[in-house]
């Protein structure tokens, strides 16, 4: 009973692979995962489990670096890291602390990164001579631990943004520089760069007269700063007014000895006059001067990324709270905004963080964009130019053999090969791109070149009488097939791992598509052929 | 119905030397165009939009008959090509980096083919940099596909001559679609490069069919050669098909990716037949009846 199966096991073996990428396919335990907030139709593209990579489905994919520079192997002194950036930070002119930090990596020391853009490679060479720690040398980039966040804060602005299905990575190129990769499918080039290219740094300020400035006006900076909010509120429209709010909560704990955040605000709004027991400032700011205007009181300012995007005084009974010092307790604040556009990208910013560096897309970086409609072209497109090789291929085969004992199984089997592949597209959820279309009509092409091998070693020297005569045959042509194969996957390696646009999915696919090619289908060929030859 | 057959070649009739002439003359000519293409343009090819930096824009054709006269007026850079997908009705706007900044040159394309009503389709943007570095990881890439093909060849074979000719066919049919690229006008693309590696993995199928039908099989020299030679050259033509109908296909279609790949790969698999069965059948030849007695 056991004896066919173990006479056909190739072709079983085959049809068990055939079944599976079905499997994988069609049914919907492996359908794609659903993103927060998408239903499972919007998840399946089409009829099949196959995901459709940006330029089959339309998207945007930006690919840049982390602006800012790193100085390596610096050693401590001793210091704590805080201590050692903050002395480097002091200098640089104009640099601000929090765009300098350090990262003990050793016992003795570690690395130490400016994040500031306009911080030159020499500017911080010479602050780092300046600090007087010892390092080995400056490269453009920042540490892991900068680019790790940075990879976390991008996918979160994308989810908070309500993006589904970005996607963020690092990649690396062959002179070692490390990039980020985003991925947003469905979405239009200037929305995601307007998205990244901001740092998203969130910060309330307070503008005060004083009659000692030219305009007079000075400015208390970071009085509030992005980790100082809590519990924050998606942005809301203001009622019966054209402007907008998110409302947030100002953190009111503290460890033993410290201010926290909340008192600390609490105190500086009496100290510059936003909030008086009378009540509340009425704020006069002129935007374009970045001034407060004749006569006005002190003014909030929230500051997006260095820029004030609104000025606002603050409600009386606020105010009064403030004043008598039980504002605190709750911590509760708007932080209010000219237009709902701006509340929503301060919300996003609080959320999902501060990049630690900027995006440097325009500079250094890629980006593409591709419309859905276009894509879905490109679907139909590539589809029918891959039938068309098939049938260029088919053709061929044919008119050569004219037997379509020979040359129909070839053919069946040839898009066996990628029918396994597109099977496992699906199971991994690996996103078809043209790339990847590519590679499967490269396999189409390898894999008839050696079915076309083994016909003709099987069917030369006369009439194939048995098993023996058929066997060694078969395993003369398979030394030039795994010779052949081996070639094409030392060949294709390099693009797996190079980061070279996306051809690393044609390179994936070809590689996979050559060891299915050798493991399964040309054995199964050659059984096949063996049963339809051989005179019993 | 009879079956097409391979044509034999009666290889007696030609001297080694013969035999070698014409592939040796082709790989000549081929790294002249190339050298005088590096002489004069500093660059081995005509590098496309990936490696030189700059934006490509697909604008849709919205039926009104004047959108070529609109890309061409609508930017404040001069286009530096446009091409027309009749098949996908739109236009491929390409504009080279400038040597000035192109800080937010996208953005700034996109504004303006909005504010004249063209319709995006997709924008592609590559700064200059980072086209130097994907330029100089394509070359490395290569470069170490074609030494790991080498070093199995040797592998397989552990014969020299055998084994170079197998990589000198090689390195020559990567040399001559590259040659034919720059006098047919082809750009440079990352498509392109993945041709050549396929072409790498490709044409030493059938140099080790024959290599291993001369040397591994039984058999007089010239019937060997003919054996490996019908197998080899029904591959090789069946490849070409294939590679053809999808380069004219992808051309209608406006798919550059698939385009660049079949042509380079019909190219290439062209050379490959005369590197094979001229260049290669000669060495193996010499080495079989000449280099084995010394």
């Amino acid at each position: 009973m056991f004896e066919p199966i173990k006479e056909n096991w190739r072709v079983l073996l085959l049809v068990v692979v055939v079944l599976g990428a079905t499997v994988a396919l069609f049914a919907p335990q492996f359908a794609p995962q659903t993103a927060p907030g998408e239903s499972q139709g919007d998840a399946t593209q089409g009829v099949t489990n196959l995901q459709y990579g940006l330029d089959l489905a339309g998207g945007t994919r930006v690919r840049a670096p982390l602006l800012g520079y790193t100085a390596t192997n610096v050693e401590f002194d001793g210091e704590n890291p805080s201590q050692v950036a903050s002395d480097v930070a002091a200098e640089l002119d104009e640099t601000s602390a929090r765009d300098v930090s350090a990262v003990q990596t050793t016992e003795e020391g570690g690395e130490v990164e400016v994040t500031d853009s306009s911080v030159s490679e020499e500017e911080f060479r010479a602050a780092m001579d300046a600090s007087g720690y010892a390092y080995d040398g400056i490269r453009s980039g920042v540490t892991q631990e900068s680019r790790d966040a940075a990879e976390q804060v991008i996918q979160d602005k994308i989810n908070e943004a309500g993006l589904s299905g970005g996607s963020v990575q690092q990649v690396q190129s062959v002179t070692g520089e490390y990039f980020l990769l985003i991925e947003v499918p469905g979405q239009g080039r200037q929305d995601v760069i307007d998205l990244l290219e901001e740092r998203g740094t969130v910060q309330i300020a307070i503008a005060y007269p004083d009659s000692s400035a030219e305009d007079g006006t000075a400015v208390e900076e970071n009085v509030l700063i992005q980790d100082d909010f809590e519990d924050i509120g998606t942005a809301s429209r203001q009622e019966g007014g054209p402007g907008a709010y998110v409302p947030v909560s100002v953190v009111n704990e503290a460890p033993e000895g410290e201010q926290s955040p909340a008192h600390r605000f609490q105190d500086a709004a009496v100290e510059y006059e936003v909030a008086s027991a009378s009540g509340g400032a009425r704020c006069d700011y002129d935007m374009d001067a970045d001034a407060l205007g004749e006569g006005s009181d002190s003014c909030l300012l929230l500051v997006v990324d260095g820029e004030v995007v609104n000025a606002f005084g603050m409600e009386d009974g606020l105010a009064r709270s403030m004043a008598e010092g039980s504002w605190a307790d709750s911590g509760n604040f708007r932080l209010t905004t000219t237009s709902f556009s701006d509340a929503q990208t301060i919300s996003i910013n609080l959320r999902a963080g501060a990049l630690p560096a900027e995006l440097d897309i325009s500079g250094q970086g890629t980006s593409s964009t591709i419309s859905a409609s276009q894509g879905e072209n490109f679907r139909l497109y590539s589809a029918i130019t891959g039938v068309f090789a098939v049938f260029a291929v088919a053709g061929m085969v044919f008119l050569r053999y004219r037997e379509p004992k020979v040359a129909l199984p070839m053919i069946v089997t040839a898009l066996a090969e990628v029918y396994a592949l597109l099977g496992f597209a699906a199971l991994v959820g690996y996103p078809l791109e043209l790339a990847v279309i590519a590679g499967f009509i490269a396999v189409v092409g390898t894999g008839v070149d050696d079915l076309v091998i083994i016909a003709d070693e099987v069917m030369s020297e006369g009439e194939v009488n048995s098993r023996t005569v058929f066997d060694s045959r078969f395993r003369r042509a398979f030394w030039v097939i795994g010779a052949a194969a081996a070639t094409t996957i030392v060949a294709m390696s390099p693009l797996m791992v190079l980061s070279l646009g996306d051809l690393s999915g044609f390179a994936i696919f070809t590689i996979l598509g050559v060891l299915i090619g050798v493991l399964v289908t040309r054995p199964a060929y050659g059984d096949i052929l063996r049963r339809l030859l051989t005179i019993r | 119905m009879t079956a097409i057959e391979v044509p034999e070649v009666d290889y007696t009739e030609y001297s080694n030397r013969q035999l070698v002439l014409v592939p040796l003359a082709v790989l000549v000519l081929a790294i002249v165009v190339i050298g005088g293409w590096y002489a004069v343009t500093g660059a081995p090819a005509t590098l496309g939009l990936e490696f030189t930096g700059g934006v490509e824009l697909r604008i849709a054709d919205d039926g009104s008959g004047d959108v070529e006269e609109r890309i061409e007026t609508t930017f404040d850079r001069e286009p530096d090509s446009i091409r027309a997908i009749p098949a996908d009705d739109v236009y491929v706007v390409t504009f080279r980096a400038g040597d000035d900044d192109p800080d937010g040159l996208a953005s700034d394309l996109e504004e303006q083919a909005d504010a004249a009503d063209l319709e995006t389709e997709a924008i592609d943007q590559v700064s200059a940099s980072f086209a130097t570095d994907t330029a100089r990881t394509a070359v490395f890439g290569i470069g170490l596909a074609f030494l790991g093909m080498s070093v199995l060849v040797f592998a397989l074979f552990r014969t020299f001559v055998p084994s170079i000719a197998v990589v000198a066919s090689a390195f020559s049919d990567l040399v001559i679609p590259v040659a034919a690229m720059n006098l047919l006008g082809i750009e440079m693309t990352l498509g392109i490069v993945a041709a050549l590696l396929m072409i790498i993995g490709y044409s030493v199928d059938s140099d080790i069919l024959l290599n291993n039908s001369v040397l591994r099989r039984t058999g007089e020299f010239y019937e060997s050669v003919n054996r490996a030679m019908r197998t080899g050259v029904t591959m090789t033509v069946t490849s070409i098909a294939a590679m053809v109908v999808m380069a004219i296909v992808a051309t209608v279609f406006g798919i550059g990716l698939l385009r660049d790949i079949g042509i380079i790969l019909t190219i290439g698999l062209c050379a490959d037949l005369m590197n094979t069965y001229l260049l290669n059948v000669a060495l193996l030849r010499w080495y079989k009846f000449e280099g084995v007695k010394r």
